[in-house]
Formats: C-alpha cells, sequence, structure tokens
C-alpha cells in the first residue's frame, strides 16, 4: 500500500511536470508572430478550408507573417472568437459582422469585401409544380440555412416580413438545414416544401450541375450587403493597413491572384465600411433576430 | 385447432389499449411518418447518397485528415478522463457518507459538514445533469474552438459522475475499516486510503476504464459543435453531402469504438484476475507496467492536444469567461418562451418514449439470432450488425436520418432507434441466453410449436429484465433526445442551438435550466420505478 502510494505519487509528479513544461512553451510560441483566420461555415468548412489555402499564402508573403487558417463548424464560435482575441482576421456575413460589432462594442472593423458583396441576393427555390409564388410557401415547410445566416436566413425572412410572410406563424414548419448546399439537398428530396439560399452558392452548384432538375427558383430578393473581411479593433493599426491593401491589390488580370478571387467567387475586392451594414441591422431588429 | 381461452387475454388486451392511447399523441408530437420514408422522391436521393458511399474516401490527404483526427478524438477522451478523474476524487471524498465525520456523533462541525455535503451534492447533479454536448458547446465559445472545449466538457460531465458513482462503490463496500479508522484520529485521506480502498479499489478502476470507453464515444460526437475529432470530420463531410467520404468515416468509428470495447474489456479482465491473488491490491510488475503505459498515455494526449490550459487560466481569460455566463443571467421567464420550451420538453420526452420503444421492439428481433436460436451463421451475422448499430453514436444517425427523414423530431426518433436498438440487442441476446430453458423445453415437449413456446416459455422469465433493460435505456434517451436537436432533430436542443446561433443568452439558459430539470426528473422518476418494479407488489 505504501509502495503504491508512493510510487504513484513519484510518477504523477513527474508526468505533471513534463506536462507543465510543454504547456508553457506551447503558448508562449503563439500570438504575435501568427495571424489566426478563420471564416463563418456557411459552406463544408473543408470546403473553406481548401479555398483559403492560396489565399493565405499570398497573405503570408505580403504581411511576411505566418497565417493559420482555424477551421470552425458554429457561426457564432467566430463572433465569439473574435470578440474574445482569439481571432485576428475573419470571414463574417453581413449579419454575423453585426453581432460581431455589437459583441465588441463597436470595436471590430470591417476591411473589405467583394464587389459582389455590395449587391448580394438570395434565391427562394422549391421542386413542387404547384409552388408558383412566395405566397403559395404559406402552410409549407419552409427551410432557411443556419440561424446566423444573413442570405439564409435573416435577409430572406425580413423580405418575406415585408411581403406579408411571417416565418414564425405562417409556415407550417420551419426547418434549419445548417448550410446553403444542405438547403438545396432537403429541397430537392422533399425535405422542405421550399427554402432559400444565398445566390452566389446556387450559381456555384448549378454550374457543378449539382442541382437536381426538379428545384427551380421562384423568387430573389432585393440586393443588399453581405460578406466582408472583419479584424478586431486592437489588432496593430500598420498591420490592419497592410491586410487592406493585400486585399485590394488582388488584380484578375495577374494569373495568380485570378486564382484566389476565383476560389472566392469574387472579381475583386472594395474597401467597405461599418454603415454599409446599418440596413442589416435594422433587418435583423425588424425581423425580431436582434433585440 | 381449438386451444384454451388465454386467461391473461383481457389483461393483455387492456394494456395493449393503453398503450396505444399513450403512444398516439407521443407519435403526433414525435411527427412520427414512417411512410414518407419510402416515398419515390426521397428514395431517389437517399439512393443517390448511399451510392456515393461506395467505395469509401481513401484519398491521402483525406486519411491523413482521419488518422489525425482519430488521435484527436482518443486524445480527448483520454485528457478528459484525467481531468474527471482529479476533479471526482476529492469530490467523491467529500460527499460520500462512508467517509463522513459528523455521522459519527455529534461534533462540533456537524450541521457544516451536512451543509457542505448537501452543497457538493447539487454541484454533482448540476455537472452531470447537463449532457458533455451542452457543455462543450458552451465551452466552445468561451475558449475558443478546438479539443479544449471537449476536454473541460468531458471533465466536467463525467468528473460528475464519477464523483457519484464512486461515492456510491464506496458506500456499498464494508465502511467499518473506515470508521474505525476515523474514530481513532485518522484523516480522511488515511481512512480512504487504509479502510477503504483495499476493499473497493477494483470496482472503481473497473468503473473508470468503463467510462473511458465511453468517453472515446463521447468525444467522437463533441466534435459536432466544433469541439475537434472524428465528430468535425463527420460534420464537415455530411454537409457536403460527400458520401465517400462518411463511410470511411463512419467505418473509423466501429474499429475505434470496437477496440475501445475491446481494451476496457481486457483491462477489466486483467483486474479481476489480480482479485485472485493474495493482496487485496496487488501492485507487481503488470501493474507497473499498465500505470506506465497509463502515464505515456495521458503524456501523449495533452502534447497531441496542445491544451494550452495556461493561457486558458489567465486573469483576462477568466474576466471574459465571467462576463460570458453572466450573460445567462436573468433567464428568460416570459410566458410565451416558457410555452416554447415546454413544448420543446415534450417533443424530447416524445422522441425518447417512442425512439426506445421501437429500438426494444427492433433489439427483441435482433436478439433471436443473436442469441443463437437460428445457428451459428445467423448468431455471428446479427450480432456484427448489433455492434455496427451501436458502435454509430445517436447524433451521427440523427444527421444521416435528418437526410432520410427531414428535419425534425422524427429524424431524433429513427436515430435513438437505431442506436438503442445495438444496444438492447445485445443485452436482450445475453438475457435469453441465460433463460432458464425448462418451461419451454416442456411446451416443446408437450407439443407447442415453437414460437408459441417462445412467447409462453421464455419470454415471461426474461421480460422483467428486458423491461428493466428498456426503461434504463430510456432514461439515458431522454438526456440524449435532449440534444439531437442540434443538428436539426427537434426537441429542447434544436431551441438552445437557434438561441445560441442569434446571442440570445437568457433564453438559451431557461433551455439549459429546463434540460437540467428534465435530467432531474428522469433521475428521481426512474429511482421510483425502478423501487416499485423490485417491490413486490408491483
Amino acid at each position: 500500500m505504501i509502495h503504491f502510494s508512493r510510487r504513484l505519487a513519484l510518477k504523477s509528479a513527474l508526468v505533471c511536470a513534463l506536462a507543465g513544461t510543454f504547456f508553457n512553451t506551447a503558448v508562449a510560441a503563439d500570438a504575435d508572430t501568427v495571424l489566426r483566420v478563420s471564416a463563418i461555415p456557411d459552406e463544408a468548412p473543408t470546403e473553406l478550408q481548401r479555398k483559403f489555402a492560396p489565399l493565405g499564402k499570398y497573405l503570408e508573403n505580403q504581411l511576411g507573417m505566418k497565417v493559420a487558417f482555424v477551421p470552425v463548424s458554429d457561426y457564432a464560435a467566430v463572433v465569439e472568437a473574435l470578440a474574445s482575441d482569439k481571432l485576428d482576421l475573419a470571414w463574417l456575413g453581413g449579419f454575423t459582422f453585426v453581432q460581431a460589432n455589437i459583441r465588441t462594442k463597436g470595436t471590430a472593423i470591417p476591411l473589405v469585401q467583394r464587389e459582389e458583396d455590395a449587391r448580394f441576393t438570395s434565391k427562394f427555390i422549391t421542386a413542387d409544380p404547384n409552388i408558383k409564388t412566395l405566397a403559395d410557401t404559406k402552410g409549407k415547410v419552409f427551410a432557411f440555412g443556419s440561424p446566423s445566416s444573413t442570405s439564409g436566413h435573416l435577409m430572406p425572412r425580413y423580405f418575406l416580413l415585408q411581403d406579408g410572410i411571417d416565418a414564425d406563424s405562417d409556415f407550417k414548419k420551419v426547418a434549419f438545414s445548417g448550410a446553403h448546399d444542405a438547403t438545396v439537398a432537403f429541397v430537392a428530396s422533399g425535405k422542405a416544401d421550399a427554402g432559400v439560399l444565398n445566390a452566389s452558392v446556387w450559381a456555384k452548384l448549378i454550374d457543378q450541375k449539382k442541382v437536381d432538375a426538379k428545384v427551380r427558383v421562384i423568387a430573389t430578393t432585393p440586393p443588399y450587403f453581405d460578406y466582408n473581411w472583419t479584424v478586431r479593433g486592437d489588432l496593430d493599426p500598420l498591420l490592419i493597413k497592410k491586410i487592406e491593401a493585400a486585399f485590394l491589390k488582388l488584380d484578375a488580370s495577374n494569373p495568380e491572384h485570378a486564382e484566389i478571387l476565383g476560389l472566392q467567387r469574387a472579381t475583386k475586392f472594395i474597401p467597405t465600411k461599418k454603415e454599409n451594414y446599418a440596413g442589416i441591422e435594422q433587418a435583423a431588429k425588424a425581423a425580431g433576430l436582434l433585440k | 385447432m381449438k386451444h384454451p381461452r388465454d386467461p391473461a387475454a383481457p389483461g393483455r388486451a387492456a394494456a395493449l389499449l393503453l398503450a396505444i392511447v399513450i403512444l398516439w399523441p407521443l407519435g403526433v408530437i414525435g411527427e412520427f411518418h414512417p411512410w414518407t420514408l419510402f416515398e419515390a422522391q426521397n428514395l431517389r436521393v437517399m439512393g443517390g447518397f448511399l451510392a456515393a458511399f461506395l467505395p469509401p474516401a481513401v484519398g491521402g490527404e483525406f486519411l491523413a485528415h482521419l488518422g489525425r483526427a482519430t488521435l484527436e478524438t482518443l486524445a480527448i477522451a483520454t485528457a478528459g478522463i484525467a481531468l474527471a478523474f482529479v476533479l471526482a476524487v476529492p469530490l467523491a471524498m467529500a460527499t460520500t457518507q462512508a467517509l463522513s465525520v459528523s455521522r459519527i456523533g455529534p461534533g462540533p462541525g456537524r450541521r457544516r459538514g451536512e451543509w457542505l455535503r448537501a452543497a457538493l451534492r447539487v454541484v454533482l447533479v448540476v455537472l452531470r445533469g447537463l449532457p458533455e454536448l451542452v457543455w462543450a458547446l458552451l465551452f466552445v465559445r468561451v475558449f475558443g474552438l478546438g479539443p479544449a472545449a471537449g476536454v473541460l466538457a468531458l471533465g466536467l460531465t463525467y468528473g460528475g459522475m464519477l464523483a457519484k458513482v464512486y461515492a456510491e462503490i464506496l458506500e456499498s463496500g464494508d465502511s467499518r475499516p473506515a470508521r474505525a479508522l476515523l474514530e481513532a484520529g485518522a484523516s480522511r485521506l488515511q481512512a480512504l486510503c487504509y479502510g477503504l480502498l483495499p476493499g473497493a479499489a477494483q470496482e472503481l478502476t473497473s468503473y473508470t476504464v468503463y467510462r473511458w470507453e465511453c468517453a472515446v464515444r463521447a468525444s467522437v460526437v463533441m466534435g459536432f459543435v466544433g469541439a475537434g475529432g472524428l465528430g468535425q470530420l463527420m460534420d464537415q463531410s455530411m454537409r457536403m453531402l460527400n458520401g465517400s467520404e462518411a463511410a470511411s468515416i463512419l467505418l473509423t468509428f466501429l474499429v475505434l469504438v470496437l477496440a475501445a470495447d475491446a481494451l476496457s474489456g481486457l483491462l477489466r479482465r486483467q483486474l479481476g484476475e489480480t482479485d485472485g491473488r493474495a493482496g487485496a491490491l496487488a501492485f507487481g510488475r503488470r501493474s507497473s507496467l499498465w500505470l506506465l503505459l497509463l502515464g505515456s498515455a495521458l503524456l501523449a494526449s495533452y502534447l497531441w492536444l496542445d491544451l494550452g490550459l495556461a493561457a486558458l487560466l489567465s486573469a483576462a481569460a477568466l474576466a471574459s469567461m465571467a462576463a460570458y455566463f453572466g450573460a445567462f443571467f436573468p433567464l428568460d421567464l416570459s410566458p410565451d418562451w416558457l410555452a416554447s420550451v415546454a413544448w420543446g420538453a415534450l417533443e424530447t420526452v416524445a422522441i425518447s418514449a417512442l425512439g426506445t420503444l421501437l429500438a426494444a421492439a427492433a433489439g427483441l428481433l435482433l436478439a433471436l439470432p443473436a442469441s443463437g436460436r437460428y445457428g451459428q451463421a445467423f448468431e455471428q451475422l446479427t450480432r456484427f450488425l448489433l455492434n455496427a448499430l451501436r458502435s454509430v453514436p445517436e447524433l451521427v444517425w440523427a444527421t444521416l436520418m435528418a437526410l432520410a427523414a427531414g428535419l425534425g423530431p422524427f429524424a431524433g426518433i429513427l436515430a435513438l432507434a437505431l442506436h438503442t436498438s445495438g444496444v438492447l440487442g445485445r443485452l436482450f441476446a445475453e438475457a435469453l441466453q441465460n433463460a432458464p430453458p425448462r418451461p419451454r423445453d416442456a411446451l416443446l415437449e408437450a407439443g407447442t410449436p415453437s414460437a408459441s413456446a417462445f412467447l409462453y416459455g421464455t419470454l415471461p422469465e426474461v421480460s422483467p429484465q428486458l423491461i428493466a433493460y428498456s426503461l434504463y435505456r430510456w432514461e439515458m434517451n431522454i438526456r440524449m433526445a435532449a440534444i439531437l436537436g442540434f443538428v436539426g432533430a427537434g426537441g429542447l436542443g434544436q431551441l438552445l442551438y437557434v438561441k445560441l446561433s442569434l446571442f440570445q443568452y437568457p433564453q438559451a439558459s431557461t433551455v439549459i435550466a429546463a434540460m437540467l430539470l428534465l435530467s432531474v426528473a428522469v433521475d428521481a422518476g426512474s429511482a421510483w420505478l425502478r423501487r416499485w418494479l423490485a417491490s413486490p407488489g408491483g
């Protein structure tokens, strides 16, 4: 018995000491030398990672520092991570930016957006031959993307409301598919009578011929501001300038840049500002998603 | 063919009628529409997805991902159990009646000791009352993405569970040596080491190893909320509807769970053997070897995960944590929201009840061949099927079923039914094998057809056991049903997930409180039911 406890104590002390040393070194190595980047998972996160690889390399060259991509499977986690300084740069949707702006008490800075994001739209889709207009979706099962999504939830919900359809009371059931690709799968299989997704992902799926022939678009939303690249407010201002410049410098006529822009589905990046997202904040309040 | 009337018929008919009356509304709440599964459109989409399962993905890059995720899952489980152990030991020591000084006689600290013990018991209830997935979802937000959240979530829930079971094991043994030591002035630690451990060590270790096995399954699942490991990979592949990747990941689950099963079985058998020798807690070469292995596994886990626990405990981190949890109070108790939460809770109960019932029926059907009634080949085949069903966690089934049955409670029912029929089928098969053969043999000799001989000769012998197993799983499934909503399968989980996504924390904390209440109610209810079933009148 005595042997047992003594040996155990010795061993555990050894293990603890060893483990302790490793922790400390691991922590010290991080922080200043690495730019931590993430993106809201509105598409499959592995896809995001693949899309990010050439952009990450480009940023490493331009900024002269290591760039690490942190994959996530939860929108809100990106916002919390940005607010608690666990991320430096993040690709946010319009609504997630509004949430991040509130969670960081207005310190988060939206830097750049794709030219396409200044006039973004969502597509309402169905596979049901009897649904011809938005009004026909009343009393049906309707699929949004993620609850935190701008183009897959907030803006469509807002525009539905303006058309006199309250998503909370007028649908038989509301389902959250979690991602734009998944929404199409649910509508195609008849799991949802109708659904809505972002126009850019819809275009991609059509290009890749991944959409069942029966699925068709019944309506498109008016344009609104969506995605942007946001940095946390207390990042070194010099570094912020460099990041912004690196994005703005991307030029489709340069073949190396063209690959990056192609993967981001952008023609080019343009500067953006907080005021662009005031409309989204109002929509979120009107739709009851923000209090 | 004339048979004498079954004397038990009226009672059985009444029970059947009662069951239908209770189950009908549950079916409505749970949106139990099995026919939708077989609609042509649905079969086509599912068929396309399942066809993509073959061949499983074996690309180099993907396999590297898979290998890393598997190691991460194992490391999260191991590190999580280690943390749970560290938490559980002092909590068990403080709460167990076997080490209670105040019970020995009235002393100055008696009242205080009782209060402390009661308060700690409440802490334990909260720790294990919330599923680890809920903890993980909360921690992912505070501690950032990655395995640290998973390790802490496992550590807390399993810490609560281990502490409770440790305390019970210590109480169930002979407490006289410890009491004698305490009366002679020994400290609690001394009384534990010399009075209680020699008798209880084997059972304690065995339970801890069993929990590690459970932790492997749990850590697979926690990836779904972003806490790293295989679950995260599965979530990603499912969202892309990438069947071949999903197939590879499912196969990895199967291998991992069966291996953990086998290793845990081996370890526990080893413990059983050492018991036979003279020393109560023999500490020979073999135990040293195990301990060394355990130590290196722990060290490797921590190194692999690169947790950076020190950074989590800095003042700034603690402050942001406090602010985060502060936002959850006060709870939203407006009547509208309470009504939604109550409906969610009802949906959760309906999902669990129907899922368990389906599982019990399917489990019984599978248990017949699995118990060897139809020969060796069938036995092996069904046993493999049962293992496969049970090795895929409920949440993973739920993501698959959400595709087959649509988002909503029905997917949850199917998910629970699939996993649980694997578990119950195995238990049922064992019960059937151990059933006394005489009544059945007597009936067979009297010329009864074999189906009737089973119904009237075997089933009555084992049915109390089957019912007890099913009730126990139902209890676990209520907790599980509460979280299936994270992947869109209805119930409380869906409410929680949506509210957390929208940062509406006061509403989220009402849902968490409801989950906790449900869990406590289930605990109390099942304890009562077990007593009632065990009592002679029941």
